[in-house]
Order: C-alpha cells, then structure tokens, then sequence
C-alpha cells in the first residue's frame, strides 16, 4: 500500500454503509463479495470497506425487511446467497438518499466559503 | 427467534465463501495462494468481531448478557461456598426482620378492610377549623361526625353506594355468667349491606331497626362471641340477650372472621338508634354538635375519587352554614384499619422510627457483605484485570459484578422472607396471647400479601446494589499493571484506597451497632429508674378497681345508690383500713384537663384536676402541706380546691397561696383552701404538671376509681371485692388490681422497646463483630509480606501485634464515636415518646461503647494472633 493510496482512501461514515448496500442492490441481487467489490469499484476505489463489516450491515437489514436473501450460484458456479432489495427497501433507498443528498448540501454549504481561502 | 438460528447458522458458511471470493480475486491478481489468503483475512477484518456484532444483530443483547452473567454468577458463587453462605445469610437475617415488621405495620395501615370489594369502601373524617375555640364536643376521635351531620351525607350525597356510620369501642356488660366488658359498635342500619358482610346466621340490621330512637332492641353477635359465650348455639336467635341493662333480640350471627373495621374487633352489633339505652345518661344522637361516629362509603364503581371528594364538600359546606364561623375540610380514603387523620398521625411518626431502627440492622448487614465481596475482590484481582486489558468494558464488567451481587441478594431476601412470613404470623399469635390481660385485642392480620412482597422485592434489589456497588466499581478499576505483574498487591501497600473503604465500612457498622445498643441501654436505664422511683405517695398496698357504671346501664342516681352500699361493704371487710375515691387513679392513664383564668387577668393556665374523696390524701400518704384537706361533708360543687405545691409557685410566685381565687373558663369560680405535696399521680416521672383536686360527690359515681388501703394478703381482699360488688349486683364487671400494676402500663413500651432494639442491637453486635472480624483477618493476610520483613528486621510478636491492633481498632473507635454522637441525636426523639429515657444517661453512654469495644478486640484478637505467627522465611519466600 503506497502512501498516496492511503491518503486518498476514506473510512466510510457510520450508518452510510446501509445507505451504501441499499444502493448497490439496485442493479439487482448479488452475493456479499459482490456487493463489497462493486461499493469499492463504484467509488473507484476511493471507500474502503472493511468487508467484514458488511454483514452485520446486511444482517440488519434483513431484520428491518429491507433486503431479501435467497440461494443461488454465482458467476463461477459456486453456491451463494444472493441478497436482493424488498419493496420496503426500495421505499427506503428512497428516504435515505434523500436524506443524504440534505446532509451532504449542508455540509458542503458550511464549507463552501472556506474553501477558496485555503487553497 | 428461529429465523434468528437459520440466519446465523448459514454466516460461517457465508463468510468462508467470501474470504473464498477474495482469495481468488488476488490470486488471479497474480498472489501466490498463501499471501492472497492473507490479503483477504486482513482486508476482511476481525472475525469473531464481525460474528459477534452479526449475532447482536439479531440478538436482544442484554438479555443474553444478563443470562450469561447469571451463569456465570451462579458459577463463581458455588465456587466459594463459604462466603456465598455467609453473605446469603447475613442477607436473610437483615431483610428478614426488615419485612416481618413491615407485615406487622402493613396489617396495622396498609391493608384493606376484610370486606368484599374493600378497595371501593372509602373513609370519610373532617377537620373542624374555628375562627377562635371551638364549642365542639368530642367521644373517641375529633374527626368523626354527629348523627345529624351523617344523615346529611347520606341522603344527600350522589356518589356512595352506601355510607354507613358507626360508634366503635361501645362498652357493655353482657348479664349472666362472666360479667367482663365487651366491646361492640354502634352502627347505622346498613352497616352489614354496604360492607357485603352478610351474617352467616339470621340477618343484619335492616332499615327498621333505625326506624325509632331506642325502638328496636336487636342484636348481631360476632362469631367468636356466639362461640364463646354462646357455645355455637343456633337457637340463640330470636332468643333475648342482656347488655347494660337492656335486654336484645338476637338477630344474627355475623361471619367468621368479620370483627368490624377497626384495630379491635367488636364482639357485637346494634343499631345506632340504642346508642342512649347502652350508655344510659349521655343521648349522643340529639347532640348535633358532638362527634362521635366514624364514617365509612361505598362508592359507587361509575364515580372518580375527585368527585367524591367534590360532591361531599358541598354537603360540608351546608351543614357550615348552620354553624356560623365554623368550616370544615374533609379527608377521604380508602378504608383501612387506622384511617383516620387523627390516628395516622400517631402512627406514622412511630412507624419510621421503628422502620429505621430496623433499616439499621439491614445496613450493617450491607457493610458486611460488601466487606466479604472487597476482601474476595482482592483475590480476583487478576481474573478482572485480564478481562480488562482483554477489551471488557467497564460498565460491563460492573454489571457482571453488580449481577452477582443481585443473586446473592436475591438468595438471602428470598430465605429472609420466606423465614419472615412464616415465623411473624407465629410470632404475633404468641404476642397476642401473652399481652396483659386487659389489653384489648387485636384483629391484625400480618400474613404477607402483595404490598409484603413487593416490599421484600424492592427492599432485596435496593440491598443487592448497595452492597454491590461499592465493591464492583472498586474492582473495575483495577490498575492492570500492577495487578498482572505482581501476585495480586499481596504487599498491601499498593491497595491504600482498598484499605480505606475497608475501615470505613467496618466504622460504619460500628457506628450503627452503637446506636442501636446505646438505644437499648438507655431503655434500660429507664427501665430501671422507672422500678426505683419514688413517686411520690405510697404505691404499696393499695387495691384499685375501675367502675364505669354508666357504661354498664346505670343511671346517676342508680349509680350513687351502688356506690354508697358498696363503699360501705369495702370498709366492713377485715383488713381493709381505708377506702376512697377518685376521678382518676393514680397513674392509671386517665386525665382530665381545663383552662383556668385568674380574677382581674386575661390569661388562662391549661390546669390538670381531679375529683378525689376526703380520705384520698391520707389513703395515698400525699401530705396536705398548708391548709386543710377536703372534709366528708364537701361535694362536688364545694368552692374550695387543693392545689400542688409546684402548681402555686407557678401561679402565684412568692405570694401565700390560700385563699387565692381560680375561675375556671365556664365562669364557676374557686378558693384555695389548702396546699397538697407534688406527686407523680399523673405522670410518671413528672411531678411538676399543673394540677388542682376537686372534691368529689355523687355526680362522680357513675364513672369512678374506687381505692382500698388493705394490710392483708391482695388475693384475699380481691376476691371479697369482688363479692361485694356481685352482692349489690350480680352482673357487675369489675377489675380488681393492685394500684401498683399501673406501673406496668408506663414501663410496657419502654420495655417493648428495649427488647426489640435489644434483640436489633444483638443481632447488629453479632453482625458487626463478623465484619470486624473478616476486615481483620483480611488485612493480616493481605500484609503478611510487610509483617515478615518487620520480624525479620528485628520487631518484636508484641510490636507487630502493637501494630496490627492499632490498624484495626482505629476504624472501630472512629465508629463507635460517631455512634455516640448520633445516639445523643437521636436519644432526644425517643426520650419523648417514652418514659424515664435519659438523653444524657453518663452509665448507658459509658458501659455500651466499653462493651461494644470489649467485643470488637476480641473480634480483632483472634485473627491479630495470627500475625505475629508470621514466621519471616515462609513469608518472603510466599513472593
């Protein structure tokens, strides 16, 4: 791991995880590698998600009804559990975005002015 | 919960697949297969962290937590027997006698009435506020009502389903065989309808019994009356009865186990409209301005409590108006023995004080459980601080603590109670037995129930994290290096704070030991003062009998022929030397009081008389000092009176005082015409009190103390006192004891409660000594390194237990003073609620602390010994 990579890498934000999942299982069901590999690619690279972490994550949304979980097989053959979005879970992709989008517009609108200055 | 085990049942499975994935992932990135196996464990992260964050997903954590903390509680406590068991019963002594008084306390004022459907029985009192004295006349309680003020409320009132009212403590002497008074009630005529309580033999009182004033002579009989009395004879009803005179139709038999609703049960009942035929001379029922009946309602279920009390105080507010400038408030609640305002605020105040005491024996017991739990904390030391520098929260690990110490509380409250619910029962049917016999009995039931309970719970829980608490954040907090690199602190140094909380919590229970023995020395004290004292006339060989004969039936006039023949049979009897009378006895608990005014003066003295015979002085030995007795000829109107010595200083300060002039406040007005000595006759141990003689005379006959001075054998001449008396009227009740014995009722609470703060006091020493004890042995164990280099630098067995000693008894007599200053305290409360208490009694504030110390040195020697048994070599070698 170079310096700059470690620079530039985020530590993910308590709770954006779920938001995060959600979002992913848009594109459709996928298997918990899966899921992790396209939150890291999607982001190019930038979020870094401890991948163990991500299934309490998905655990807890399974609790709330928000995703499902079947069985399947994946691009190489193997037996996975394929974890999907519910129509709940779209509901609330919904609301937690929409609460995200008013979060990060606050916050980039406390740092606008400062911005220029510091650089 | 079972989509909860599939869940996790499947994430080994998945996390395998996934750490899979990612192997393969690098090693197509070109990783040998051992590093990208590395590469995705470190990229996955902690494992058990994720498993274990994945199960609370699912979990309700602190559930499982706390069933793994009992586990594991359960565990660690079976591990050291010896101390669960003393701390379990150290526990189940403190709760113990904390919920057997608090069963006695809730049978006296928390329980409902044994009535069906008592919680909707309402208790009804008023308080009378006058702009200046008030003319109101009082029989048993200021709170209760006139029979015109009850006919007011019941018939106007819109929320009572019923209300009845009722004169209890109605004395009556029931004709033929054992003339001993009972007591009955009074009662309106749906007494038995609106309490539910349906005689199981014949009726109640219904509505025509009351129809007439003393026009319905009937009867309900209590069920232990028919029994004993009756021998469970069912043809006793409609059969006729006599009490006081008066013969009744017996009506019914009320159910076993109802006495009425108040403390004393009531052998019988009869309508309120005969209340005049049994207290013949006093017709309560036309006084409109005499209160003397309690009140009770059923509300109805449809009504709130607020508009009970909103619908009655309009009916106050209209019998006010007919009594100009006079208002009244009203207390209403739910029914219970004791429910009067007036009587409430007796108890109360004597409840706390008991409860305290009783607290006490529990908070000493607390130290010393909390003791035992530091001194083994001390040895877990290293189990703790492991679990610590292994990532357990604080919180958690006090929890854990905190939940072992609920279980040893649990265990102790559970047996605590359980031996108090059983053994109290027991215990109040002995007491009851045992009481003096003309104690009245009492109906209290003490058998637990719900309130019993939930007061064990709480009491078990409060203790539990009492206890606890002080030694789970001490052990928490464990400095981690020293506790792992060194064998557990065993230097004893290291652990200065340990040692303080230690000595403070065995000086604590020193201090509270010595109040409750200091109590109790001080009861004794009194006890013994109260058995020497000289009141002030002669006790000894005096026979008295209390003759109340307008309660047994008697008009005046009846009762002054009675008494003429019967004063005339006592002097007659051979042995007999003297006989008089008195309005009250000597210290028997009978009082009369008056506001007296000077001629010319505005102020009035509150002045405590009696009306005697002529021959009361010289019977009693109370030397006239100036002037001149009463003469036989004088009578109740007679101008003159005698006042006391202490009494004339006070009124007329250096001046003679024969001759003075008394106006008493309705106007009559009196001479001095002579000067008695100070006796303790009204109060034991007071011989100052306001007070002036009257004389006495036929008027007093139907309500009077009778003395006989005899110089024979007491069972003889009570017995022939009791002949003449049944001689003149065969069905006279009558007590005869020795004048002496009202001695007894002043000293029975002192004693009551000597004995039980003495056996408290016990029960604290004995508690107290085991955690002086236990904090001993500890810290000898804890520094048996440091003793052994003192003795292997030179120090002497003496020196080292010098040493020792002082440790130890530092805490003891920093307690034991703080103990003394506490008693002084609270000596003063107590000294006036009992007679002869000396707050600042020197022998009970030398002699306790002195024993109390005795004990704990020996509680301190025992295991001090063991210190200078040190032998150096083992000890250093011990590292």
């Amino acid at each position: 791991m170079s310096t700059k990579e470690q620079k530039e890498r985020i530590e993910l934000l308590q709770g954006t995880l779920d938001l995060l999942i959600l979002r992913t299982l848009q594109l459709g069901p996928m298997h918990g590698h899966a899921i992790a590999k396209a939150i890291e690619f999607r982001s190019d690279e930038v979020l870094q998600v401890e991948q163990g972490s991500l299934y309490p994550a998905l655990h807890r949304l399974i609790k709330r009804g928000w995703i499902s979980v079947e069985a399947g097989t994946s691009e190489n053959n193997r037996r996975a559990k394929f974890y999907g979005l519910t129509a709940k879970g779209r509901r609330q992709l919904l609301v937690e975005t929409g609460k995200w989008e008013k979060l990060a517009g606050a916050i980039a609108q406390i740092l606008q002015p400062a911005s220029p200055e510091e650089q | 919960m079972r989509r909860r085990k599939r869940m996790l049942e499947a994430l080994d499975a998945d996390i395998r697949e996934h750490i899979d994935f990612e192997t393969q992932d690098n090693i197509d990135r070109g990783m040998s297969p051992e590093e990208a196996r590395y590469a995705a464990l470190r990229k996955f992260g902690n494992l058990l962290q994720v498993k274990e964050q994945t199960r609370e997903v699912w979990s309700i954590a602190w559930l499982e937590q706390l069933v793994q903390d009992v586990r594991f509680g359960v565990r660690t406590l079976v591990r050291s027997p010896g101390l669960t068991v003393a701390a379990i019963l150290a526990i189940a002594l403190g709760i113990g006698v904390n919920v057997g008084i608090f069963s006695v306390l809730n049978g006296m004022v928390l329980r409902l009435l044994p009535v069906p459907h008592a919680g909707d029985m309402l208790s009804v009192n008023q308080i009378l506020h006058y702009p200046g004295r008030g003319d109101r006349s009082i029989h048993n309680n200021s709170g209760w009502f006139s029979y015109s003020e009850y006919l007011d409320y019941r018939d106007h009132n819109h929320v009572f389903a019923g209300l009845v009212a009722y004169e209890p403590y109605v004395d009556a002497t029931l004709a033929g065989g054992n003339p001993n008074p009972l007591i009955g009630t009074a009662a309106s005529c749906n007494y038995f309808d609106v309490l539910a309580e349906f005689p199981t033999h014949g009726r109640g009182l219904i509505d025509s019994d009351c129809a007439s004033r003393g026009g319905s002579a009937v009867i309900v009989l209590s069920d232990e009356l028919w029994r004993n009395r009756f021998a469970a004879d069912p043809s006793i009803l409609g059969k006729k009865i006599v009490l006081n005179r008066t013969a009744y139709t017996v009506i019914g038999i009320a159910r076993p186990g109802f006495a009425g609703t108040e403390p004393i049960p009531s052998a019988f009942w009869v309508p309120v409209t005969m209340q005049e035929a049994l207290e013949p001379g006093s017709n309560r029922i036309a006084d409109d301005n005499m209160s003397w009946l309690a009140m009770m309602g059923r509300k109805r279920s449809d009504v709130a409590f607020e508009e009970v009390r909103a619908d009655l105080s309009v009916i106050a507010g209209r019998i006010d108006q007919r009594h100009p400038g006079r208002t009244t408030s009203l207390a209403i609640n739910t029914a219970r023995f004791l429910s009067s305002p007036e009587e409430r605020q007796f108890v109360i105040p004597v409840a706390s004080v008991v409860l305290g005491a009783f607290a006490l024996v529990l908070l000493i017991a607390c130290a010393n459980v909390s003791n035992l739990l530091l001194a083994r904390a001390s040895v877990r030391q290293r189990e703790i601080a492991l679990r610590l520098s292994i990532g357990a929260g604080r919180w958690r690990l006090v929890r854990q603590l905190l939940t072992e110490s609920l279980l040893l509380a649990l265990a102790g409250g559970a047996l605590g109670s359980a031996i108090a619910c059983w053994s109290f029962t027991r215990l109040m049917q002995f007491v009851t037995a045992h009481l003096p016999s003309d104690f009245p009995p009492l109906a209290l039931n003490v058998a637990p129930n719900m309130n019993v309970l939930l007061y064990a719970f709480v009491l078990t829980l409060i203790t539990g994290v009492v206890f606890g608490l002080i030694p789970a954040l001490r052990s928490s907090r464990a400095d981690l290096h020293s506790s792992m690199c060194r064998d557990g602190g065993l230097s004893g140094s290291g652990n200065r704070g340990g040692k303080f909380v230690l000595n403070t919590l065995a000086g604590f229970q020193v201090a509270l030991c010595t109040v409750l023995l200091l109590a109790t020395g001080l009861l004794l004290r009194g006890l013994y003062y109260a058995q020497t004292v000289d009141p002030g006339f002669e006790i000894k060989g005096v026979s008295t009998m209390f003759l109340n004969l307008g309660r047994q039936g008697y008009n005046q006039q009846q009762a002054a022929v009675f008494m003429n023949r019967f004063r005339e049979r006592l002097r007659n009897i051979p042995g007999v030397t003297q006989v008089g009378q008195a309005e009250c006895a000597p210290l028997s608990h009978d009082f009369s009081a008056g506001e007296f005014t000077l001629p010319g003066q505005t102020g009035t003295f509150g002045i405590e008389y009696n009306h005697v015979s002529s021959d009361y002085f010289s019977l009693l030995g109370i030397p006239i000092v100036r002037g001149r007795g009463f003469l036989p000829e004088e009578r109740h109107d007679a101008p003159g009176v005698i006042v006391t010595e202490s009494t004339a200083r006070k009124i007329w300060p250096g001046q003679d005082p024969l001759g003075k002039e008394l106006r008493e406040l309705s106007g009559r007005q009196y001479t001095v015409i002579g000067v008695a000595k100070d006796a303790q006759v009204a109060h034991l141990g007071r011989a100052n009190t306001n007070y002036l003689y009257f004389p006495s005379g036929t008027e007093d006959d139907s309500r009077s103390y009778v003395l006989v001075r005899y110089e024979s054998s007491f069972n003889g001449i009570q017995g022939r006192i009791r002949d003449e008396a049944r001689a003149i009227d065969p069905n006279i009740a009558i007590n005869v004891t020795r004048l002496e014995d009202y001695l007894e009722v002043w000293r029975a609470p002192s004693r009551i409660v000597a004995a039980l703060s003495g056996a408290l006091g016990l029960l604290a020493l004995l508690l107290c000594s085991i955690g002086v004890f236990g904090m001993v042995s500890y810290s000898v164990s804890r520094s048996v390194r440091e003793i052994g280099i003192r003795m292997a630098l030179g120090a002497s067995g003496v020196s080292v237990m010098r040493h020792v000693l002082w440790q130890a008894l530092r805490p003891v007599l920093i307690g034991a003073v703080v103990g003394i200053a506490l008693s002084g305290a609270i000596s003063g409360v107590l000294s006036s609620m009992m007679f002869g208490l000396g707050t600042r009694d020197p022998i009970a504030f030398i002699c306790v602390p002195l024993f109390l110390l005795m004990v704990a040195s020996i509680s301190i020697l025992v295991p001090a010994r063991r210190a200078t048994q040190v032998d150096p070599v083992v000890a250093l070698r011990s590292e």
